[in-house]
């Protein structure tokens, strides 16, 4: 451990610069960081406004209108896949209604199914801005902006009016917030057997199958695999119909590594030169020292011992600079918070270290080469 | 007879090639043994300091050999060679060539640090042992930087004596110092050969200094010219 010893006392008796190349690394390290975390999360947050409170792939019959049949067969293709949200499977009966309350009137949208797993996927007890969610036999969940535009509240009655012209009056048992303008104001909930009625459909026959995945980028695979299983059914995922939106992250990961790449190369060729210098500055003391019998291999380690210290100070450093600038992003008001994740931060911390080593082995082979004499000689 | 430690044979040192090459050493031979103390003189430029490079296991000869104790060195690894250098030579030169960023004791413990082979303990009494015996007990914990002139050739000789080395050589040892402290190293060189059997080998340009020595190789354009008995101490 003797390179160790006289790497750290080099490091410790240039403290400016010592400084200075663990500054850079760390700013380097911070970057990515909270660059990295910032993407990653906005990401996260996007994705789950987008998608996290709707179905992530849905089972449909061929033609629409048509029922799927929620058989045995079916149910065991979806409840066996493990890359299903627990409980996060509904089956649902969509129907379309007019409200109507004597001068005015709109079009609905209505989902009929358990409250549980509609829960599951719609969040609608969270959700929930007014009442208490319930889907009782005549009760209905309506969205704000509906409820606002027709100075609805729970408990009030409204009429549906469907198809055939046959009304029905159910009561509103909560008031929720979907986070998008259009659902709120078309899209409402009822209990199952409602739509069934409607459409003179079995206890078996649902609209569609909605489900959503513990990892939403499963959705495509999982559409695909069930695709083979249940040939005779349309499976649909979130992927495909938000080509646009995939295509928009990509490109956003895609810039954040060139961010990082180019802010670490900048860090490596900064570290690479001052400790050349460094290298530079030290010949005559590795010349000494190798006079007295260090070997090649040991004084090149001296280097590399150097960049090591360096690369973990550093690192550390930007590890602190990078929780701070993401502590302090937690005061910019902004509908989401990063969240860093560990194996990034692992991975950057090693992406420190690692960068630091690679600049170092110019100044190590150059050390490792020098002839004692040179130094003795030029005195 | 004290045991053969060295022996050069047909040295030649050769810089450059062809049109420009030039002789710095030509055919240098002589056996040295165990515990001697000599000196090497010559002009400057005479090949005296490139002869004490290959003897030091510095430079490597263009032809000859140099054998320690039997083992021709010209045959030894790279590292090898490093590890003889650091067990067997100790080294003085006109400059201190001291690290300016340890401590004296420090600077003094580094050649068995490198060797590796004493524990912490012994280490530090060895180098204890050393300081006191060229009188610069109290002065462990300065930096090497702190110390006049002659303090810090002394300090070069302790750590050149630290392994207990079986040659120490010396170039032009005294060069940078006041008459006072060239007087006080040789005098001590004196003492250290007295009380610890090492051979010491004192390349200089100065024939007074030569001849407080016991034996004299006389080095001139690169040719070993005289090699004798120092008859002024006899």
């Amino acid at each position: 451990m003797l390179s160790l010893r006289i790497a750290a006392r080099f490091l410790r008796t240039s403290p400016v610069q010592s400084v200075l190349i663990m500054a850079g690394i760390s700013v380097g390290i911070a970057t990515q960081v909270f660059v990295g975390s910032l993407i990653t999360s906005l990401q996260a947050d996007l994705v789950d406004t987008t998608i996290g409170s709707s179905p992530q792939v849905t089972i449909t019959a061929p033609e629409e209108g048509d029922p799927v049949v929620y058989n045995e067969r079916v149910r065991s293709v979806v409840t066996a896949d493990e890359r299903v949200e627990p409980g996060a499977i509904a089956p649902v009966r969509t129907v379309s209604a007019l409200f109507t309350d004597g001068d005015d009137s709109a079009p609905l949208s209505l989902t009929g199914g358990a409250l549980a797993d509609l829960d599951a996927i719609y969040e609608l007890g969270e959700r929930t801005t007014l009442g208490t969610a319930r889907l009782d036999n005549g009760d209905v969940i309506v969205g704000t902006d509906f409820a606002e535009k027709h100075s609805l509240l729970p408990g009030d009655a409204i009429a549906l009016v469907f198809a055939d012209n046959q009304t029905v009056r159910a009561r509103i048992s909560a008031i929720v917030d979907l986070g998008a303008a259009a659902a709120n104001e078309r899209t409402a909930f009822v209990d199952a057997n409602l739509p069934r009625t409607l459409a003179g459909w079995s206890v078996d026959e649902y609209s569609a199958i909605q489900t959503q995945m513990r990892e939403p980028f499963d959705a495509a695979d999982v559409a695909a695999s069930w695709s083979s299983q249940l040939p005779e059914l349309t499976i649909s995922d979130w992927q495909a119909e938000n080509a646009d939106l995939l295509t928009a992250l990509q490109s956003q990961s895609a810039s954040s590594y060139m961010i990082q790449a180019f802010v670490l190369v900048a860090v490596a060729l900064g570290i690479a030169s001052t400790l050349a210098i460094s290298a530079v500055q030290k010949t005559r003391q590795i010349g000494i020292l190798k006079a007295m019998g260090l070997s090649d291999r040991r004084s090149g380690r001296i280097f590399l011992w150097q960049a090591t210290l360096l690369g973990i100070g550093g690192t550390l450093g930007g590890l602190a600079l990078g929780f701070g600038l993401i502590a302090s992003f937690s005061f910019i008001p902004v509908p989401f918070s990063i969240r860093p994740e560990p194996a990034f931060i692992a991975l950057s911390s090693a992406v420190g270290i690692s960068v630091a080593l690679l600049s170092s082995v110019i100044p190590t082979r150059k050390t490792s080469r020098l002839d004692p004499i040179e130094v003795i000689q030029s005195g | 007879m004290a045991e053969l430690l060295l022996a050069a044979h047909e040295l030649d040192k050769v810089y450059g090639s062809g049109d420009a090459a030039t002789h710095a050493l030509r055919g240098v031979s002589f056996e040295f043994a165990e515990g001697e103390f000599a000196s090497i003189i010559g002009q400057s430029g005479s090949g005296k300091s490139t002869l004490l490079n290959l003897l030091g296991l510095l430079d490597t000869p263009s032809a000859g050999t140099v054998r320690y104790r039997g083992t021709d060195t010209g045959a030894l690894r790279k590292a090898d060679r490093a590890r003889l250098r650091n067990e067997l030579i100790g080294f003085v030169f006109q400059f201190h060539y001291l690290l300016p960023e340890f401590s004296v004791y420090e600077n003094v413990a580094m050649p068995a640090l490198i060797a590796g082979a004493l524990s912490p303990a012994e280490i530090r009494s060895r180098a204890e042992e050393t300081l006191g015996l060229l009188g610069l007990a109290g002065l462990e914990g300065k930096n090497a930087n702190a110390l006049s002139g002659g303090q810090k050739q002394r300090v070069a000789i302790a750590r050149a004596l630290m392994n207990r080395p079986a040659l120490l050589l010396a170039d032009e040892p005294t060069g940078n110092l006041d008459t006072t402290n060239t007087e006080l190293v040789y005098d001590l060189f004196r003492k250290v050969s007295a009380e610890t059997g090492t051979a010491f080998l004192i390349v200089t340009h100065d024939r007074k200094v030569a001849q407080r020595t016991d034996r004299v190789l006389e080095v001139l354009d690169g040719e070993l010219v005289a090699d004798e008995r120092n008859r002024f101490l006899e």
